[in-house]
């Protein structure tokens, strides 16, 4: 239907000033059987879209796959993130907790599904477009403020200049225009494609970068932007320092300095500290005796001593017990605390052999306390003793089962 | 959206009233009898039935107070698509009295000695301490006792029973008496914001009493809003149901249509989405922190006996009817939102039976012809106080000045 | 009924026959006019003083954070125990004031609520600014900016990957997804009314400025079509994002152990007071706006008056959620729940508990009485009381929980030092001056809905279906 002088024509618009005009236009026209054309209007007209014939979109589907596909990898990403390329164990949860990736794999649906919205909606609208002929025409102008138009376009197979325009001052229109398709091009100018494209490259750039550092390696120390505590100002030991007029780095202590222990043993009572009594092992108890002292040595007998001598002192603790399993060349086998020539030993002797250890058996001194030293030789006394007890060391008015 | 000129009819239904009560009745009355019969059988001192009647209980109120807010929150806001279909949930509210009936028979595992001894009650399990955690649960003795909580009981009962009557009976009046004025309906716009809090209040203090307590040395802040969630999804289930079941017998052919299913769908899928962010709220949080006064409760739903269920309830309540109803085509089918709808009374059913039952036997899950014969012997209860009401009134809030609007009413 | 008949008239009116959401000439090109013309003409003198202003606040928060950025977060209040300290709890204020727009936009849109179209676009833009600031807080407070890119699961150096199991990480998502699809709702509700300004603009640059952001809109009905379904889509979709975002803001607390923060209500609770502050915000802005603006008949009193019914009704939410954890901390049974209540209510910080229980529960309990809800210089101060309110919950939340450790020997009392204010306060200056270049240059009113509201854009016949 169409002629050589329409090839230059865009299309006919026709202008309507309400609702009800436009409503009743687009029936027309719809039911004259054009398909190339479409309404504008400043606002969405309710109605419109069944009196143009507009079909249901498809979109929903679009978002729902989208969102299907945003969780799946949510969940994807935290299972390879946290439980196979790095795991790591952290606050008592498995590597791989569910219910912990819930929130994530949330919003990561959320987020596909609504990007997906968004620019399939713009791109199944044509949309952005940087020039549209329709934008010609003065009368146009008013579609986004108060006017309602119908648009024809001249590529319609029913198009025809006259008849159309006719059918469309039949149907109303309070002015019938045609618009011609414009000289220049209708693409975006150089300067704006260039300006877009630097940039989107420029942002691809760090993540280029980053991806490139990540699957290369170096001899070269990494470059420090900002210093961190990377390069703290310390002196190492033993280095020589020009701080100090002597050159040394690491302090000796100030003049008259001594250890406390030191003072102590020096000081109020060598037997106490030492278990000596000039060169001989003191016999005697330095402390008094009382209950709360023997419970103490209990405990820190359980806790120190045990493991190896055991329980009941017959070094045939849990340490003892597994050693003579894998029978170490090295191994020397706790001492039994009930052999003779052990109770013989002066209460010193014992106090000197917990501080400073005897043949394979470490000095326990930088752990125990002095005290609580005193309080495991008490317990060990009285362990010795009760392994050695006969009927007659039992108080009277105890009750034996 | 111009309001369309509505003839201001009443919609009798009395005969058809009149048969569905009946047949509630006769459920009612088999379904309990059977429960009873059922449970005396187990020789347990009748702690299984009780257990059971308890989640009965609990299905029968969701639908009362889920109808209570339902009427409220129309009011508060004003809202015009709902005018159709309100009737029916004033009914639903309406129920109270029935619920007070169903409630008496509670009070014997609060008062008898029975299983005191091994179990703390023959029903809730604080009437007297016993075990582990007596010591706990002693400490709420202030809270928890058989006299307090008797009174409480009474007293939510009272309340929502006032409330009941007072909406019930001006929106009655709104329809015989033609108010020019509307005085009715301005008098229920005006209570229904003070009635959400009373609501809110009493609603959670209720859950907190009979459902939580059933395990009394465990705690949730959520629990009320938890329940809440569920009466929501409840009433807009049960308005379906009973709208295509008017229509089907010939009623309210015009007054409801696709929109309002629309709507009424609308709002099944929202609060199964909020019913799914509260209860995994409460999961994730206690699960997070793993405290041990907390976490026994889902270590018990989580292990062992209780687990498949467990996993089963996240997809029969989530995942199922979220997809199933997530269409706006399912949504404006009648028929195929009612089977929706009564799909969802059920797994909301599954819902409250998990939360109480573990309670009661942690080892083993229970479930028999005794829960079934109760429930529905309490959904008959339940119907036969819901139907009553047709036999006197409309099923039409005919005289409502919003009717109008609410028929022109269209989604986009 | 006892009131007079001119009082149940007038109740009537607002039940029965609400007045119409846009006043005066409601005609399509006065709509069109009367919200371009504030982005046409030069802006009001009141608008260039409180931009100056707003600037040289934002210039104290700029030089607040280099200070910090060089000196290290030892110059914030912030120690052991309340290491979180004012810097989240600017955080959670400001997340929650960007819950009203999205709100607004989204979950009235599906309500059907009409009257969102005079104060969407106004209150979303809002929200964005808001989330700007939340952000912000955050991102200092981790103390070496510099690597803040770790909390993104992007390869880095170190070839490892964010922990997914922390609510701190689920935070970055939610805010960051909150932030981009309430920008993508924002910005698609504005492309018909940037066309509008288009077809407008008498100066080359401003229409080949808005021509641009415009993207060739033209208004034709088959993309009216699927713009239409998308945004219904996207309104779906934001409204659980939107309730999201602060749940798993209170995860962060929720999911540790600590008495105070570990409990289950907190994420309805904390969606609630998020709603409840965004609206004070949006009422604090809205009141001077419409009057600077002329913007009195599109954004009218029964807006406001709405909102301020949505103010009392969160109010009451909040209220419900302080007094079920009062409740649950005694019923609990655990002493140290039951301490951390009795000490905020009581303990060294009872002022601020006092202030937030005073500013949150009773102060908006004014608004059951119509005359308050409906007028200006009320709404304006208990807008402002509630905005108090919600920053001392946030306050009360964060330090009462923290300070008083399980070791009595580590309790401390937490002071913020002028660098902790200097930073707040200049945050309300970044806020301020993304809102009134909004004002200036952007529609801020959203033209083609608020035209879908009045009679014009319906046929009075032919409506059935």
């Amino acid at each position: 239907m169409s002629n050589n002088s329409s090839a230059e024509l865009h299309g006919i618009i026709a202008e309507y000033h309400t609702v009800e005009e436009i409503l009743a236009a687009a029936e027309t026209v719809r039911e004259a059987g054009y398909t190339r054309w479409d309404c504008h209007t400043p606002m969405p007209v309710h109605g419109l879209d069944r009196a143009m014939g507009v079909r249901e979109t498809r979109l929903p589907w679009v978002v729902l796959i989208a969102g299907l596909t945003g969780g799946g990898l949510g969940v994807l990403m935290q299972w390879w993130m946290n439980a196979i390329d790095y795991n790591y164990r952290i606050s008592g949860k498995p590597d791989w907790s569910l219910p912990a990736n819930i929130p994530v794999a949330f919003e990561t649906t959320v987020l596909f599904a609504a990007f997906a919205a968004f620019f399939a909606m713009w791109i199944a609208n044509g949309l952005p477009r940087w020039f549209n002929p329709l934008s010609r025409n003065a009368r146009f102008a008013r579609a986004t403020d108060d006017r309602f138009f119908v648009a024809i376009q001249a590529s319609d197979p029913m198009f025809d200049q006259d008849a159309t325009a006719a059918m469309l001052s039949s149907s109303g229109a309070h002015a019938v225009e045609t618009v011609e398709e414009p000289d220049e091009t209708s693409r975006p100018p150089a300067v704006f494609r260039g300006a877009v494209w630097s940039l989107v490259s420029l942002a691809m750039l760090p993540l280029f970068l980053v991806a490139m550092a990540r699957y290369n390696t170096s001899d070269k120390p990494r470059v420090h932007l900002v210093p961190d505590m990377d390069f703290a100002k310390r002196i190492k030991a033993q280095a020589v320092s020009d701080l100090f007029a002597d050159g040394r780095g690491t302090r000796p202590p100030v003049a008259g300095t001594f250890a406390l222990e030191d003072m102590e043993a020096v000081g109020a009572d060598p037997a106490y500290y030492t278990g000596k009594l000039g060169d001989s092992f003191v016999t005697d108890f330095p402390l008094e005796v009382t209950p709360e002292l023997m419970q103490r040595g209990q405990e820190r007998f359980g806790i120190y001593c045990a493991v190896c001598h055991g329980d009941d002192g017959r070094g045939k603790g849990m340490v003892a017990q597994r050693a003579a399993v894998l029978s170490p060349a090295t191994w020397v086998a706790p001492t039994d605390l009930h052999t003779q020539p052990v109770v013989d030993l002066a209460s010193g002797q014992l106090f000197d052999s917990i501080s400073n250890g005897v043949r394979n058996m470490p000095g326990y001194s930088s752990q125990i306390s002095y005290q609580d030293r005193w309080a495991i030789v008490l317990y060990t006394r009285a362990l010795q003793r009760s392994q050695a007890a006969s009927a007659q060391d039992i108080p009277e008015g105890v009750n034996l089962r | 959206m111009n309001p369309v000129n509505v003839n201001r009819e009443p919609v009798l239904a009395p005969d058809l009233a009149a048969r569905v009560s009946r047949v509630g009745l006769v459920l009612a009355v088999l379904g309990l009898g059977a429960g009873f019969a059922l449970g005396a059988a187990e020789g347990d001192n009748l702690r299984h039935f009780f257990w059971a009647y308890l989640v009965g209980f609990a299905f029968f109120f969701t639908f009362t107070l889920g109808g209570l807010f339902f009427v409220l929150v129309q009011h508060v806001t004003g809202a015009k698509w709902s005018v159709s279909v309100r009737r029916m949930g004033e009914f639903a509210m309406n129920t109270v009295p029935a619920l007070g009936i169903m409630a008496i028979p509670l009070l014997y595992p609060l008062l008898t000695n029975a299983g005191r001894e091994e179990f703390g009650g023959l029903l809730w399990p604080w009437v007297q301490p016993h075990g582990e955690h007596a010591d706990l649960v002693a400490m709420k003795e202030p809270f928890l006792n058989v006299p307090f909580f008797i009174g409480r009981m009474v007293f939510y009962l009272l309340v929502w029973w006032l409330m009941a009557r007072f909406f019930m009976k001006r929106s009655l009046q709104q329809d015989t008496d033609r108010d020019p004025a509307y005085a009715p309906t301005i008098a229920m716009r005006k209570l229904s914001a003070p009635g959400i809090i009373v609501f809110a209040l009493t609603l959670s203090f209720a859950s907190f009493d009979w459902l939580m307590s059933t395990a009394p040395e465990w705690f949730s802040t959520i629990f009320g809003v938890y329940i809440f969630a569920g009466c929501v999804l409840t009433i807009h289930a049960w308005l379906v149901i009973s709208s295509v079941f008017l229509q089907k017998q010939g009623y309210m052919k015009k007054e409801v249509n696709a929109e309002h299913y629309h709507d009424l769908g609308k709002f099944m899928t929202a609060f199964t989405v909020f019913w799914a962010y509260i209860a995994f709220s409460q999961f994730m949080l206690i699960w997070y922190a793993n405290l041990p006064e907390e976490t026994g409760f889902f270590h018990s739903r989580t292990t062992e006996a209780w687990k498949t269920m467990s996993y089963l309830l996240i997809v029969t309540n989530f995942f199922v009817p979220f997809f199933g109803f997530l269409s706006r085509h399912v949504k404006r089918k009648p028929k195929m939102l009612a089977m929706w709808a009564v799909y969802v009374l059920i797994v909301h059913w599954l819902d409250l039976y998990w939360l109480v039952m573990p309670s009661m036997s942690p080892e083993s899950n229970p479930f028999g012809l005794i829960e079934v014969a109760t429930t529905i012997g309490a959904f008959g209860l339940f119907l036969w106080a819901f139907a009553r009401q047709g036999v006197r009134h409309s099923v039409l809030a005919y005289g409502d000045p919003k009717l109008g609007d609410c028929l022109a009413h269209e989604n986009y | 009924m006892a009131n007079t008949a001119e009082l149940t008239h007038a109740e009537l009116d607002n039940i029965i026959d609400p007045p119409a959401l846009v006043q005066g000439k409601d005609d399509l090109a006065s709509i069109t006019d009367t919200v371009c013309n504030v982005a046409e003409n030069k802006p009001p003198r009141a608008w260039y003083i409180a931009f100056l202003i707003s600037l040289g606040v934002l210039g104290m928060l700029g030089a607040s954070i280099v200070y910090l950025v060089i000196t290290g977060v030892g110059v914030w209040g912030n120690n052991q125990p309340v290491a979180w300290g004012w810097p989240i709890v600017n955080f959670v204020f400001w997340v929650g004031i960007g819950h009203a727009g999205t709100l607004i936009s989204a979950v009235l849109y599906l309500f059907r609520q009409g009257w969102r179209t005079g104060i969407n676009r106004f209150a979303e833009a809002m929200t964005i600014f808001a989330v700007i600031c939340a952000g912000m807080f955050p991102a200092i407070h981790v103390g070496r900016i510099w690597v803040i890119y770790w909390v993104f699961p992007i390869p880095n150096q170190m070839a490892l990957w964010p922990n997914f199991r922390s609510p701190l990480l689920w935070d970055v998502f939610a805010v960051s997804t909150y932030f981009s699809v309430s920008l993508l709702f924002w910005y698609m509700g504005m492309v018909p009314d940037l066309a509008s300004l288009r077809d407008r603009a008498k100066k080359k640059m401003s229409r080949l400025l808005y021509g641009i952001f415009a993207l060739g809109w033209t208004g034709a009905n088959r993309q009216w079509h699927r713009y239409e379904r998308v945004y219904l889509l996207l309104a779906a979709l934001a409204t659980p994002l939107v309730l999201s975002v602060h749940s798993v803001v209170s995860f962060d607390f929720a999911t540790s152990q600590l008495p105070g923060w570990h409990t289950t209500i907190l994420p309805p609770y904390f969606v609630a007071g998020a709603i409840f502050s965004g609206f004070a915000m949006v009422v604090t802005l809205a009141v001077p706006a419409r009057a600077l603006f002329g913007l009195r008949n599109l954004i009218t009193m029964r807006h406001l008056e709405l909102m301020n019914k949505v103010i009392l009704a969160t109010g009451l939410m909040v209220g419900y959620a302080y007094a079920m954890e009062f409740f649950i901390s005694w019923y609990s049974g655990n002493k140290y729940e039951g301490f951390a209540f009795v000490n905020r209510a009581f303990g060294s910080y009872a002022w601020a508990y006092w202030i937030m229980v005073s500013c949150n529960v009773l102060v908006p309990q004014i608004f059951w009485f119509k005359r308050f809800r409906r007028s200006i210089p009320v709404m304006f101060v208990i807008s402002i009381f509630v905005n108090i309110g919600m920053w001392f919950e946030r306050f009360v939340i964060v330090v009462t929980s923290l300070n008083r450790d399980f070791l009595p020997s580590s309790w401390h009392y937490f002071s913020p030092t002028y660098v902790d204010f200097a930073t707040l306060i200049g945050s309300f200056g970044l806020f301020l001056t993304l809102f009134l270049l909004f004002c200036r240059f952007l529609p801020q009113v959203a033209i083609a809905e608020v035209k879908l509201q009045t009679p014009h854009a319906h046929a009075h016949h032919g409506d059935d279906h």
